[in-house]
């Protein structure tokens, strides 16, 4: 550890400030961890030790009852499992197939035609960052009942059109990644609008999109529909393993678990896109 | 003249084009952002009542931001409260994440093992988890659960306090700020690696200048990796405020949300909701304009 704190001298002054900055690297990185291996460590635990007073960081005992436990439970249900794993799998790819087309449809005209207009659209979208869907349920409802999607697919779906955050991160890459040079020569070549966009533009801004896939079936995945859904046949996996967390105390073990498996999928694509995960935020930060 | 009509035709194609393009989000926006936005903009200035024929609106002035204001029990002290909040663990965000940008930005072993470690919160945060664990927010839970398992488990720091004569009091502040740390830590991710953009984009050069006239490190640090940072600054700390501001556990927007869900009053919540962006709003404007003309100008 010495030897490396030793190597970034650049910011530092002293060895003293380099220990200092390793500590706080350290001490920030175990704050991160922690949780995660508690929430981990606790779906392995058995009952007596769930239910030990002052609770115990690690595991003496581990056991797979908590996740052997699950099937049980989920058991009586009054439609199939599967039925929600299939809503969830066709909610989560649809949410985020639309969700990154239509967002990186409108960063490309964004940032390649410049005018009073698309000016606009930019600033909107920037307000809109500032809001986050709860605010405005209610208005919202009222719209999902005037259209009359409530209680259907499409209640899920349709409001993946206005990703704002989407368009934020794929249009400010696309400005320093994406050549103007290049898309002018396609278009004296005479490649339509379409073209440029799926044979120049998708493929350049690669990493943008990626990340918001990511982004986007994070928030899918956890989608439970709310209020919109009522019909148990339309629900997704979510909603249901969310009654499994909220049956109490004695079940805290398999709420865990629950928690810890679905938590495996946005964790596995975001070691597939990880990379490209930071490469975009930066670009995000570096201008305006 | 010719040419010109020509070439004015092809941009208008364009942007004909651009308009198919940006269509379907257009339509989301209005539909789904714009329209529900301007309903609770009516509803906090209107006396709404509810009927199975639908909504009934009715012009009332400014009477909605009267009552949150003064006749709410609660709701001027949850706004203060959040305020104070903001006051302490903003800043403390903003220097814990500049510092482990900075370390993370100097190039040593692990450093990308490091990198993604601090980003896992993003994207666990706005998942699953936080759904799960109820109606408290999953970090608030999950960083709880943790903290008193480690605290009370791996090293009992409660009875070395008061073995050392500490009284409780001092102990049960000490918890707090402990409990805080993790949740203010899982809200750096994003802000680590706007910062460490940032950073890599202020040339080399000028570094290298400064050896050269025999700046110090701390000089270099101060004349030189601050002022390049103005941008990057400003756009995290408008992310934080914004993080801040919206998430669901923060007092002004719960109890907005109780009197709208549970008493079903859409006037008074959209008012109480409005007036608290704009106070935020307002603050959040006037330091960015405190911070554009002190410290940009000077920088320039």
């Amino acid at each position: 550890m010495k030897k490396q704190t030793a190597r970034y001298k650049r910011f530092t002054r002293s060895r003293f400030g380099n220990a200092v900055y390793s500590l706080i690297l350290v001490l920030a990185g175990l704050f991160t961890v922690i949780p995660l291996v508690y929430s981990v460590v606790t779906s392995f635990k058995p009952l007596d030790e769930l239910l030990a007073f002052p609770p115990k960081f690690f595991v003496v005992r581990p056991t797979f009852k908590n996740y052997i436990a699950l099937p049980e439970l989920l058991s009586n249900l009054e439609v199939p499992l599967s039925r929600y794993v299939m809503n969830t799998l066709f909610v989560t790819t649809s949410i985020t197939v639309l969700q990154v087309l239509v967002s990186s449809m409108a960063a490309f005209v964004t940032c390649q035609v410049k005018n009073r207009w698309t000016k606009l659209f930019f600033l909107l979208v920037q307000f809109a960052l500032l809001y986050n869907g709860t605010t405005l349920a209610v208005p919202q409802y009222l719209i999902f009942a005037k259209i009359g999607i409530i209680d259907t697919y499409w209640a899920y779906i349709l409001p993946a059109l206005a990703s704002t955050m989407g368009v934020f991160l794929v249009k400010q890459f696309m400005e320093s990644n994406v050549p103007e040079v290049l898309i002018e020569a396609a278009r004296i070549d005479g490649a339509g609008a379409g073209r440029i966009f799926w044979r120049l533009v998708m493929p350049l801004s690669k990493p943008a999109w990626l990340t918001l896939t990511l982004f986007s079936f994070q928030t899918a995945w956890a989608a439970t529909g709310g209020n919109l859904i009522f019909s148990e046949s339309l629900k997704t996996l979510p909603s249901v393993m969310g009654s499994v967390v909220s049956s109490g105390l004695a079940r805290s073990g398999s709420a865990m678990a629950v928690t810890v498996l679905m938590m495996i999928p946005p964790v596995l694509i975001y070691m597939a896109t990880q990379s490209n995960v930071l490469e975009t935020m930066s670009s995000a930060g570096i201008k305006d | 003249m010719k040419t010109v009509r020509k070439s004015r035709s092809i941009e208008s194609r364009h942007s004909r084009n651009g308009f198919l393009f940006i269509l379907p989000w257009l339509i989301g926006v209005c539909l789904f952002f714009i329209r529900p936005l301007l309903q609770t903009v009516a509803f906090s200035f209107a006396k709404v009542s509810v009927d199975l024929g639908g909504f009934h609106m009715k012009f009332a002035g400014l009477d909605n931001y009267k009552y949150a204001l003064f006749e709410s029990p609660e709701y001027l002290n949850n706004l203060l409260d959040s305020l104070t909040e903001f006051s302490y663990q903003i800043p403390i965000i903003l220097i814990l994440s500049f510092i482990v940008a900075v370390v993370l930005n100097s190039r040593f072993k692990g450093r990308s093992f490091f990198r993604s470690l601090y980003f896992i919160p993003v994207i666990i945060i706005n998942s699953v988890v936080m759904r799960f664990l109820g109606n408290s927010s999953s970090v608030e839970a999950l960083s709880g659960a943790a903290q008193s398992a480690y605290l009370n488990g791996l090293v009992d720091f409660e009875s070395i306090f008061s073995q050392m004569g500490i009284p409780a009091e001092t102990t049960n502040l000490v918890f707090g700020y402990v409990n805080q740390i993790f949740d203010l830590v899982w809200q750096c991710g994003v802000q680590i690696v706007l910062f460490i953009s940032g950073l890599q984009s202020i040339p080399e050069q000028l570094y290298e200048v400064s050896k050269v006239e025999g700046a110090s490190k701390w000089e270099e640090f101060w004349y030189i990796t601050v002022p390049m940072l103005g941008t990057s600054l400003v756009l995290v700390v408008v992310y934080t405020v914004v993080d801040f501001c919206v998430s669901t556990n923060n007092k002004v927007i719960t109890q907005a949300y109780k009197v709208l869900l549970d008493q079903q009053i859409y006037d008074i919540s959209s008012a109480m909701l409005w007036l608290y962006f704009a106070v935020v709003g307002g603050i959040t404007a006037l330091l960015f304009v405190l911070f554009h003309r002190t410290c940009l100008k000077r920088w320039q």
